[in-house]
């Protein structure tokens, strides 16, 4: 196990390698550069060789790879042209945590409520409600996302005003701010990651024992410790008015994204449920005698699992895609919005910069999910 | 035509009677109409008594078997009839207490027993979750290891083969581990549905004499099911012959396979090699079974049956005694020859 991690860790960068190098000479194949982006025709040509001079821009391009290659080996990603001085890694990590919010909360949301679901319409297959919520499914699944996201901001920004129409916070109400929005963010993103571990230990922890007053009490018990630590941390905190505009502000595109994320989700489910059913071990369960919600779950969803697992990695691709509109729709400062601008004003240390994490970040889902792999199917293992 | 008397030997040891179905119908409701896979089928079960059902692949056997369990699929009915264990009928009760009785009182050996465990858990916790949910009283994870380990030893297994998972054992020892599985909650009755179909002979034996001997110990009441008439003869006292979805030929083992009297029990037979006796010709049995939407009026074999009268294409025989315990549903079966078969003598 541990040495076909390794062995897949060193895969893994050499892809990563040749990875970074396509990308630097994809970007780099747009005609200009950087320092032709300044319209003002009052620019004189030689401080726009003055720029090109001083971001490298003239020397010949292998040089240009080889230098960023030789930076990149001692994890320097450069500096961003637009927002000189600032290097690379400063940008991302400032945009990375306000994505990585945004997608990990819906993709939970999504999955969960998805799976859940999806479990449930398999069962019940035939019905009328069946019908409707699997073409309801169906409908989100497909729809044309840039549209249906301006018809939530529509819906419940505009005309019902439960929430804030776009933006990552309300500038009025920071203006006398005492912390910035980033040392906020940072505090909601480690709380509500320590919340979930806490659930998620909980969940863990009450199936160890044998009896069932023992499993509940772990069960609820942690639920509420968790959420009582959450709320303590948070209560008494100052920090507490703005975190709550921040929060108000991720609502929407949180929903709208796990909205359209869950159909698939569910359909998937559907789809992988309703093969499962179909296996002998299913009629093998019933024969016992065991409670239909115990065939579902224990026995026809746990097997479901597998397919809804390996399309969870193939959704997190929709991050790269789906982050750059959701982003740009909900005008959400992230990773998304970053490579997009970047992009367009051939900021090229940012846009490959962002793309080279997009791609890690998905490298690495595909080594977790490989692990995952031997925890929920016994029957496989690497030698 | 004089058919052999031979002594009752039905309700062998004890005489009990332990389920006992009375006419019962089943049927799959499809788009074209009912399709008829129990028709009428009636038989007794004794105690410590080894039932066999055989007959062409299609015609109820596993339908049967399915609906003592009442676990016939979605769109499959009981229209009629009675099942009655130990006194008490299992058709009207409910869902819920149906469960009560599923594999606490009858258990089942699958057809696909290789494909009846659940890949994704241990063998011994598929046992555990059988016994958490009948066991009179609640046993502790020590106990329940314990009980699995003694059902393992019965079917010949190691006791820690319960911490495998089911891939990791080969195709018999996951079939002995199955009917471990069906002994664990101490099932008055056993149906065991082509238990040995998907197994090469020499572990198929070992399988059947497993079997055999369990049965014996614990006086187990088995239902064998298969479409081999090998398998049949070797391990059941009385066995019925189904086709189309109906009983044709009922009674002791021995004298069926010695002297069959309806034509297809006869014909079956004859389409068997048999390595004991004299060398005969091997006769094919000609035709399909009817179609079950819409089966043939009169007796349903009429279509295939070499002693076909014009009563047949009309009149149902219904299964009636011809002594001894011997029924068969048929106008003329003493026109079927005894001892000799339909290829005859080589």
């Amino acid at each position: 196990m541990l040495r076909f991690i390794g062995v897949r860790l060193v895969q893994m960068s050499l892809l990563f390698l040749v990875f970074l190098t396509l990308l630097f000479f994809l970007l780099q194949a747009q005609p200009g550069d950087f320092s032709r982006q300044f319209l003002d025709p009052n620019i004189p040509a030689e401080n726009r060789d003055l720029i090109a001079a001083r971001f490298g821009l003239d020397q010949p391009l292998w040089r240009q790879y080889l230098t960023y290659m030789g930076n990149i080996l001692q994890g320097d990603l450069g500096v961003s042209f637009a927002r000189y001085p600032r290097s690379v890694v400063s940008v991302i990590s400032e945009r990375l945590p306000r994505t990585f919010f945004l997608f990990t909360f819906a993709t939970m949301l999504s999955y969960y409520l998805g799976f859940m679901l999806g479990k449930v319409l398999a069962w019940r297959r035939g019905g009328s409600q069946e019908m409707g919520i699997t073409l309801g499914g169906v409908i989100l699944y497909t729809v044309f996302y840039p549209w249906f996201a301006l018809v939530m901001i529509w819906f419940f920004a505009a005309y019902l005003d439960l929430v804030p129409v776009n933006q990552f916070l309300t500038p009025i109400r920071w203006r006398e701010a005492p912390f910035s929005a980033n040392t906020v963010f940072a505090s909601i993103i480690w709380s509500t990651l320590l919340l979930t571990v806490g659930l998620g230990l909980s969940l863990w922890a009450s199936r160890k024992p044998d009896n069932l007053a023992q499993q509940r009490l772990i069960r609820w018990g942690g639920v509420g410790l968790s959420f009582a630590l959450f709320l303590a941390f948070w209560l008494p905190s100052d920090r507490r008015t703005f975190a709550t505009d921040i929060a108000h502000h991720a609502v929407l595109p949180i929903f709208t994204l796990a909205l359209v994320a869950f159909a698939g989700v569910m359909l998937i489910t559907r789809g992988s449920m309703l093969e499962t059913l179909k296996e002998d071990y299913i009629l093998t369960a019933r024969a016992k005698g065991l409670a239909p919600k115990t065939i579902r779950d224990r026995h026809a969803a746990r097997n479901a699992l597998l397919p809804v697992t390996t399309s969870f990695v193939l959704g997190l691709a929709f991050i790269i895609g789906g982050g750059l509109i959701t982003e740009t729709v909900f005008s959400w400062p992230g990773m998304g919005e970053l490579l997009l601008v970047s992009v367009q004003n051939q900021d090229i240390p940012v846009a490959i910069g962002s793309l080279a994490m997009v791609g890690a970040l998905a490298l690495i889902a595909h080594i977790v999910v490989d692990v995952l792999y031997v925890f929920l199917d016994p029957r496989i293992r690497y030698q | 035509m004089t058919t052999p008397l031979v002594e009752d030997t039905s309700g062998l040891k004890s005489g009990q009677t332990l389920l006992e179905v009375d006419n019962l119908i089943m049927r799959y409701k499809t788009k074209q109409g009912y399709v008829s896979a129990v028709e009428d089928v009636s038989f007794v079960l004794h105690k410590g008594e080894a039932l066999g059902l055989v007959g062409e692949s299609g015609c109820g056997k596993t339908s049967i078997a399915l609906s003592l369990l009442r676990l016939q699929a979605d769109n499959g009915e009981i229209m009629g009839g009675s099942i009655k264990l130990g006194g008490k009928d299992l058709v009207p009760i409910s869902e819920e207490e149906m469960r009560t009785h599923r594999w606490n009182d009858i258990s089942m050996v699958f057809q696909g027993a290789m494909n009846s465990w659940n890949p994704v858990y241990r063998v011994g916790d598929q046992i555990k979750e059988a016994l958490d949910l009948h066991w009179p009283t609640r046993l502790s994870r020590a106990e329940v290891r314990e009980r699995i380990g003694e059902l393992f030893a019965l079917v010949g297994l190691p006791a820690d083969a319960q911490d495998r998972y089911p891939h990791e054992f080969s195709g018999g020892m996951r079939q002995r581990a199955v009917i471990a599985m069906a002994l664990s909650c101490n099932p008055q009755v056993i149906i065991a549905d082509e238990p040995t179909t998907a197994l090469d002979v020499i572990v198929q034996d070992q399988i059947l004499k497993e079997l055999k001997r369990i049965q014996d110990d614990l006086d187990m009441s088995i239902i064998y099911i298969s479409h081999d008439i090998a398998v049949i003869a070797e391990v059941t006292d009385r066995m019925a012959v189904m086709y189309a979805g109906k009983m044709v030929e009922f009674g002791d083992t021995a004298d069926i396979f010695s002297a069959p009297r309806h034509p297809y029990a006869w014909l079956l037979l004859s389409s068997t090699p048999s390595i004991v006796g004299p060398r005969r010709q091997l006769a094919p049995l000609e035709g399909e079974p009817p179609n079950l939407l819409d089966p043939p009026t009169g007796c349903r074999f009429n279509p295939r049956c070499p002693f076909a009268t014009d009563q047949c294409r009309v009149e149902e025989p219904p299964l009636a005694d011809i002594g001894g315990g011997h029924m068969v549903a048929c106008w003329n079966y003493e026109d079927v020859p005894v001892g000799i078969t339909a290829g005859g003598v080589a």
